[in-house]
């Protein structure tokens, strides 16, 4: 009955105490100064970014007059916001109306505070960190939900309502696609798959690694909202969604937190598939040599390890704002379709496969890596272009049955 | 401390449960509700069963929730304030109901009809484990706390493994139940002449002179008369 694996007896926690674990009061200073202060100043920088990545798309120079290369262009904007005058519409819920996106921001904040942005560096870590962070998420749709509603308005309605199917829908292959990451980590926490990518290298180095990265980025994208996703809050359909009826701070606040959730996802993506803050095929060769249980040796190696973290979520927001700028939106009924009938069977064949790359690739004593790719690689192709067959032969019937 | 904490929270509990029961505004209710269940997930966090909370907000809050918010968005009262008071006389009863229901989980709690080896609610000060014989077995709880996703889903694998299985086949017997009750209801019109194009035109011509004469009682009287409610 003991279904323990030959590494499961391994503590759940980093085998030895990192330097900041000894001092607490300075391990939530500096948590809060980066929750409430650097991520903040982030997001107006990705707010910049995203301008001039598109406007590079679209062959245009982007914001260019406030400061040089229009870098004050995010301050003058935040300035702007606070200063706006806030304007509730009268017939507005004024309590759900103010309480919709505190609740947003706090989701996509708690979403942020299990990721582990370096040796040791995970605001908390819990042992089902991963969990914690889908329930985080699951908090989302209910607070867009709760902005359109009070705002008593029919195109914020209408966002709240395509927000609210789209979010739901995209969250089950969004969780079905980290389960072969929970599987060959044996391990919730995210911490302890951070540690096992740099026992066993990248997990998104795998065919059903592949695969389920690519679910879950398709899945993300929807998830924030992000073009060609952005259904709730098509400018040329609904106005502005479930954030039409809100000005000045509270849609600041609906701003923040859709960059904190593109962020939150990146950071996910990252520490789940792309090995955290481990160099490809190298591994974790900073915290072996420099070691993270004393001052400098933990400065050092998160020097690195942080460095490297923060290129690859860069890399990943930079491929959403590529994205957005160049894929057109998706009609209602095809968003549907695509979660329930390609991501999901797709998402659930995968953990079968994962299941197998476990058995061949990460178990000890197992055949090895090699092994794994021959047999994993048609398993995940034949996935892929079984669910495609399924889709042509299903698709001229359903369109006759429809007329 | 904890236990001042607990008293908080129960009290805050209750205050949102209330809520829930009280506000005229079905939204509102239904916040409340999402407050209760917030609770209830931090009263899982205080008995070291951090797993289990993670898994309330998941379930009722990310899912039961939403799909309660769904049902108000697809009525015709979307601003949710069209609300009924129920009268008196079914009130009382109501109230009744739920103080015996309050009675017997408070008995069932205390005595434990459970496993047999297990020792009384009001006798243990610690958290019982998963297994049994949780006397005995004190290494075992601790690593059920450190790792509580691995152990219930080595239980569930295990000695939980048909009550799980039959749980799940009454989950998928309600929805195809609904699916095949929302199907009919849609298919009426269509049914009788068969499948395809040509069917569905025939259905309609029968129901617009079905709407024509008045009904006669024996003919086709699904077509005529408005879905129910």
């Amino acid at each position: 009955m003991e279904l323990t694996w030959a590494f499961a007896a391994e503590a759940y926690r980093s085998p030895q105490p990192t330097a900041i674990e000894g001092v607490p009061w300075l391990r939530w200073a500096g948590w809060l100064a980066v929750f409430f202060g650097l991520f903040p100043a982030i997001m107006a920088y990705f707010v910049w970014g995203e301008r001039k990545v598109a406007a590079r798309f679209q062959d245009r120079v982007g914001p260019n007059r406030v400061g040089p290369f229009g870098l004050l262009q995010s301050i003058a904007d935040a300035v702007k916001l606070l200063t706006k005058e806030n304007i509730v519409p009268a017939a507005a819920d004024s309590v759900v109306h103010l309480l919709a996106p505190i609740l947003l921001l706090v989701s996509a904040f708690l979403t942020l505070a299990v990721i582990p942005f370096g040796a040791g560096l995970a605001a908390v870590n819990p042992p089902s960190g991963l969990l914690f962070l889908v329930a985080a998420t699951s908090l989302s749709p209910l607070s867009i939900f709760l902005a359109g509603w009070s705002s008593r308005n029919k195109f914020a309605l209408l966002g709240a309502m395509r927000a609210v199917a789209q979010l739901v829908s995209y969250e089950v292959p969004q969780v079905l696609a980290t389960l072969p990451v929970v599987l060959w980590a044996g391990s919730l926490s995210l911490v302890v798959i951070f540690d096992r990518q740099v026992e066993h290298g990248w997990f998104v180095l795998s065919p059903p690694g592949l695969l389920a990265f690519g679910i879950l980025t398709i899945a993300n994208i929807a998830e924030v909202n992000r073009a060609p996703f952005d259904l709730p809050e098509a400018e040329s359909e609904i106005v502005a969604g479930y954030h039409t009826e809100y000005s000045g701070m509270r849609f600041a606040l609906f701003f923040l937190a859709e960059y904190l959730g593109v962020f939150g996802v990146s950071c996910l993506g990252t520490a789940l598939f792309l090995g955290g803050g481990t160099l490809p095929f190298v591994g974790g060769w900073q915290m072996r040599v420099l070691g993270t249980d004393t001052w400098p040796g933990f400065a050092l190696t998160n020097v690195g390890v942080v460095g490297v973290f923060s290129a690859k979520v860069l890399l990943y927001v930079f491929a959403i704002f590529w994205i957005r700028a160049t894929v057109p939106r998706l009609r209602v009924d095809r968003l549907m379709d695509f979660a329930w009938k390609t991501l999901v069977p797709l998402a659930i064949a995968n953990v079968a496969v994962a299941a197998a790359w476990f058995e061949l690739a990460i178990r000890p004593g197992g055949p090895g890596k090699v092994v794994g790719w021959v047999v994993t690689t048609p398993l995940v192709m034949g996935a892929v272009l079984g669910v495609r067959a399924i889709h042509r032969a299903a698709a001229p019937r359903a369109a006759g049955g429809a007329a | 401390m904890t236990s001042a904490l607990f008293l908080v929270i129960a009290g805050l509990g209750i205050a949102a449960a209330l809520g829930t029961v009280l506000a005229r505004n079905l939204v509102h209710a239904a916040l409340y509700l999402v407050a209760f269940f917030f609770l209830v997930a931090c009263q899982f966090v205080l008995l070291e069963a951090e797993f289990l909370a993670a898994v309330q907000v998941l379930v009722y809050i990310g899912a039961v929730a939403i799909l309660l918010v769904f049902g108000i968005m697809l009525t015709r009262d979307v601003r949710g304030d069209e609300t009924t008071r129920a009268p008196l006389a079914w009130s009382v009863p109501a109230g009744l109901v739920a103080l015996g229901f309050l009675a017997v989980l408070v008995a069932g709690i205390e005595r434990e009809a459970g496993l047999g080896s297990r020792l009384r609610w009001g006798a243990v000060e610690a958290r019982p484990s998963v297994g049994p014989d949780e006397l005995a077995r004190q290494a075992e709880q601790g690593r059920a706390v450190d790792d509580m996703g691995r152990t219930l889903g080595n239980e569930l694998m295990g000695r939980y493994a048909i009550p799980f299985e039959v749980a799940g086949l009454l989950l998928t017997a309600a929805l195809v139940g609904s699916i095949a009750l929302a199907a009919q209801e849609d298919g009426r019109d269509v049914a009788p002449a068969g499948p395809g194009r040509a069917g569905r035109r025939v259905g309609l011509r029968r129901r617009h002179r079905a709407v024509a004469v008045p009904p006669s009682p024996s003919a086709e009287p699904a077509a005529a008369e408005a879905p129910p409610p």
